[in-house]
């Protein structure tokens, strides 16, 4: 095959992969909302087909322009959308046995898809100079590894505050249809101060016996909390890892291992916050729900770390517009 | 509260509760946050240190904002005194943070595991009948424990024994906090002490690293107390290589390296991702360029003859490979004053091809170069090695000369010069005569390429680097590792025992439940098996 077939290769596979991801947010939104056990089985099937599709794409891309095929924006965002389903179906699906987050996973697929051919979308070339070093392997690796776990686990955190707030509704709806009990009444669910935990507890007894909870469908709160905990708590180290990579290549390319450029910068915002989150939540009275918004916060930054720098602010890292 | 005591405690009780606030976790997360802010503010606003022509250009366009930002230092965010205070204040409080940690965790490793007496008060607790006696089956379960590399203790009773796990996650933690602060000590004091700036070396000629040598754009730190190292480094040669696309490939500088006291220490290539360390500096590949060597003469006298470092102004989304490269020479000795201001195209096939296909054509070899000039007279308001201002200045002739040319300047002709390819469509015009005897005339005897270097010095970077793998190699355990505690007490049970166990973990709960019950069967399998017995039989059902 020529270099341009393979590369066409590559685009076909892309809209294979994007269009299977569409179908797959769909189906497992329906799932969500009717819980038949084939619609799940469908979504499943949908997202690997996408799965090997992204695969396919990312190897051919590669084949076509002779080298590891994560040089720029188009081909990160690639690789990016890969591990976020594989994290998904792997870490989500088939170790933690959760099934109804699939449609946001999609959703989020979905869009770092679109987001890269629509703004990013470059041919297969060589590199510059400046970006040869296998250090530059190692460390766009783990950044996008990284990515994807943070981002996971971030959007675990935005279920888990929508699935909190619909079960202290249940609750706070409960309390106020039934005659007060008498170990209950003291708590008061409503005030921030009462752990997170209380409510966690009250999802296996007292929340998913709440129409509301039900109807929603989602995994408990505590379950939903646990799991972008795990994410987080592994895409961390990767991102550490990853910083040092970027400023141990730095060092070699530009002679400095630290120059405060965007991209540097953002990424070191991210990594402070995400600090804060991994602090906040060993710490009392920052638990649940306030870890979780310095989570949210985070996955503000690291958007912006990974678009908006590149589209909006000129540095060294703007290579790819 | 007595008068004589009163300020004093009162002090004593505000810096306790100053200490208190700075040792609490709840404000290490709000300076953590504080710190991701003051980032933010300098990843928006463009920094001095970056970017100085686009601070400038800010400063023109907003200027009541400008100020306001120049005021608060928000254009030198990094190097301000509130990011230095934000810095300073996070470092105390990891410090008050850390230090009582770290004198618990000493004391913790020395100390034995405690034993307990009633097992069946923590979250993971179950008794088994074994065949093994009471002693035998906590010997037993110390081996089992052991194996497990848990830290075990029994008892003076032999009957009962304490085992604990998991110590290298606060060790990890504590590694990865305290590797964090000795990183940004490091990084403070090698930018502080160091110096970055660049060199330019044209090939054949030699720079020694001495403050008046850079191109002007050095950086000192903060601290630095002006020792330059001294190195001398001579450019042997410079390469460059490209595809046929036109784009870069590769850039090597082939360097001669001369230690301070000027003798040759070695050679070495100096090539884009591979720098080369000498004598405390760094040496990396920055850019590369044409210089002009360049003759004036007026009558016998030299007025002018070395390498011109010829430069670019790309306009943007121009392939600036396929742009001509200029510089200027300023003649300040001559009455009135002049300047030449030349404009090289290294490459003529290259130039005429874009001329004809109206593409233009990257020119990245020397192949019949030339130069097109002109000359200014008048009064030079900056006798400086670059631009050229000409608002008192007059343009008199142009013309071109190449390679091993001589041109006449006073009249734009062309005095002597090989046949050479470049066509007459340029070449200009032969001088009729050879002029008078104070003809200004210039030749261009070769075309060199220069190589820019960066040369900085920093010497914490072994120091960044250790604290960075120490960084990740204490977060690993600090996240995933548990502390985890087991206590076992075997009592005597006719002519077994009956083996208790319990414990807890203090983090990642779920996975103690799992590990808990394959110890427990390690354990009772390790004394002697579980014992049937008539009358468990009957308690059984």
């Amino acid at each position: 095959m020529t270099t341009a077939e393979w590369a066409r290769l590559s685009s076909d596979a892309f809209n294979v992969a994007l269009f299977s991801y569409i179908a797959a947010m769909l189906v497992s939104f329906a799932y969500l909302a009717f819980r038949r056990d084939g619609l799940h089985t469908v979504a499943t099937v949908i997202g690997v087909v996408g799965l090997v599709a992204n695969a396919l794409s990312i190897v051919s891309r590669g084949v076509a322009a002779g080298r590891t095929p994560w040089g720029n924006m188009y081909e990160y965002s690639s690789l990016l959308t890969f591990l976020i389903v594989l994290g998904y179906l792997w870490i989500v699906e088939a170790r933690a046995k959760v099934r109804t987050v699939g449609g946001f996973v999609y959703a989020m697929a979905v869009l770092t898809m679109a987001m890269a051919v629509s703004f990013f979308y470059v041919g297969p070339t060589a590199l510059l100079p400046a970006l040869n070093s296998y250090w530059r392997q190692i460390h766009v690796t783990s950044m996008i590894v990284a990515s994807s776990l943070l981002g996971v686990g971030c959007l675990l955190t935005i279920v888990y505050l929508l699935k909190l707030g619909s079960e202290r509704r249940s609750i706070a709806r409960l309390h106020s249809q039934v005659p007060p009990p008498i170990m209950g009444a003291a708590v008061d669910t409503s005030d921030p101060s009462v752990p997170h935990d209380y409510v966690a507890g009250a999802d296996a007894s007292v929340g998913s016996a709440a129409t509301g909870s039900h109807r929603i469908g989602l995994p408990p709160s505590a379950t939903l909390d646990g799991l972008a905990y795990k994410f987080i708590r592994f895409g961390f180290p990767v991102w550490t890892f990853g910083v040092i990579c970027g400023a141990i290549w730095a060092q070699q390319t530009w002679g400095r291992y630290w120059g405060w450029d965007p991209k540097e910068t953002w990424s070191f915002i991210t990594w402070v916050i995400f600090a804060g989150y991994l602090h906040a939540r060993a710490t009392s009275g920052w638990k649940g729900t306030r870890a979780a918004i310095v989570a949210l916060v985070g996955f503000v930054s690291l958007l912006v770390t990974y678009y908006a720098v590149n589209l909006w602010i000129a540095g060294l890292h703007s290579y790819a517009t | 509260m007595s008068a004589p005591d009163g300020p004093r405690s009162s002090l004593r009780r505000s810096v306790a509760v100053v200490w208190r606030t700075l040792r609490s976790m709840r404000t290490a997360i709000i300076l953590l946050l504080m710190l991701a802010a003051a980032a933010v503010v300098g990843s928006l606003i463009p920094q001095i240190p970056n970017s100085p022509e686009r601070v400038a250009a800010y400063l023109v366009d907003h200027r009541v904002v400008g100020s306001f930002f120049q005021a608060a230092g928000f254009f030198d965010v990094f190097g301000s005194w509130w990011f230095g205070l934000i810095t300073a204040l996070l470092f105390i409080s990891l410090v008050a943070c850390l230090l009582p940690r770290s004198r618990a965790l000493w004391r913790a490793a020395r100390a034995r595991p405690i034993q307990a007496r009633e097992l069946d008060a923590f979250p993971s607790f179950v008794q088994r009948r074994v065949v093994a006696e009471p002693s035998a089956a906590a010997a037993a379960a110390v081996k089992v424990l052991q194996r497990k590399r848990y830290r075990v203790e029994l008892d003076p009773t032999g009957t009962g024994v304490a085992a604990e796990k998991g110590f290298v996650r606060e060790l990890g933690s504590l590694a990865f906090h305290w590797a964090f602060l000795v990183l940004l000590v490091a990084v403070i004091i090698g930018k502080g002490t160091g110096y970055v700036g660049h060199a330019t070396i044209v090939e054949g000629q030699s720079w020694v690293d001495a403050r008046l040598n850079y191109d002007g754009d050095l950086r000192t730190g903060r601290f630095f107390t002006g020792g330059f190292s001294g190195t001398g480094i001579t450019l042997v040669d410079f390469e460059d290589a490209y595809r046929d696309t036109g784009i870069p490939m590769d850039f090597h500088s082939h360097l001669q390296l001369f230690n301070p006291d000027g003798s040759y220490a070695r050679d070495v290539d100096v090539r884009i991702n591979h720098p080369s360390v000498f004598n405390g500096v760094r040496i990396f590949q920055y850019g590369f360029g044409w210089a002009a060597m360049v003759q004036i003469h007026q009558g016998t006298r030299t007025l002018f003859d070395g390498p011109v470092v010829l430069g670019q102004d790309t306009p943007p989304g121009e392939n600036p490979l396929a742009q001509p490269w200029v510089g200027v020479i300023k003649l300040s000795t001559l009455r009135p004053q002049q300047a030449i201001v030349l404009e090289l195209y290294p490459d003529a096939e290259a130039y005429f091809r874009s001329l004809q296909t109206g593409v233009p054509q990257p020119m990245t070899q020397a192949n019949a170069p030339f130069i097109r000039y002109q000359t200014w007279k008048g009064k030079l308001l900056d006798t400086s090695l670059s631009g050229l201002d000409t608002r008192f200045m007059h343009e008199t002739t142009g013309g071109v000369v190449g390679e091993k040319w001589t041109v006449d300047l006073d009249r734009g002709c062309a005095i002597s010069g090989p046949d050479g390819p470049t066509p007459s469509s340029v070449a200009g015009v032969a001088c009729p005569d050879t002029g008078g005897p104070g003809t200004l005339t210039m030749t261009f005897p070769e075309l060199r390429q220069y190589s820019r270097l960066q040369i900085s010095h920093d010497a914490t970077i072994p120091y960044v680097l250790g604290a960075a793998i120490l960084i990740v190699l204490g977060l690993l355990p600090a996240l995933y590792v548990s502390r985890r505690k087991v206590w076992v007490r075997a009592n005597s049970e006719g002519t077994g025992a009956i083996v208790q166990v319990g414990g807890f973990a203090l983090q990642r709960k779920d996975r103690f439940d799992e590990e808990f019950a394959t110890l427990v069967e390690a354990i009772v399998a390790a004394a002697g098996g579980e014992l049937v017995t008539d009358r468990a039989q009957v308690v059984t059902p």
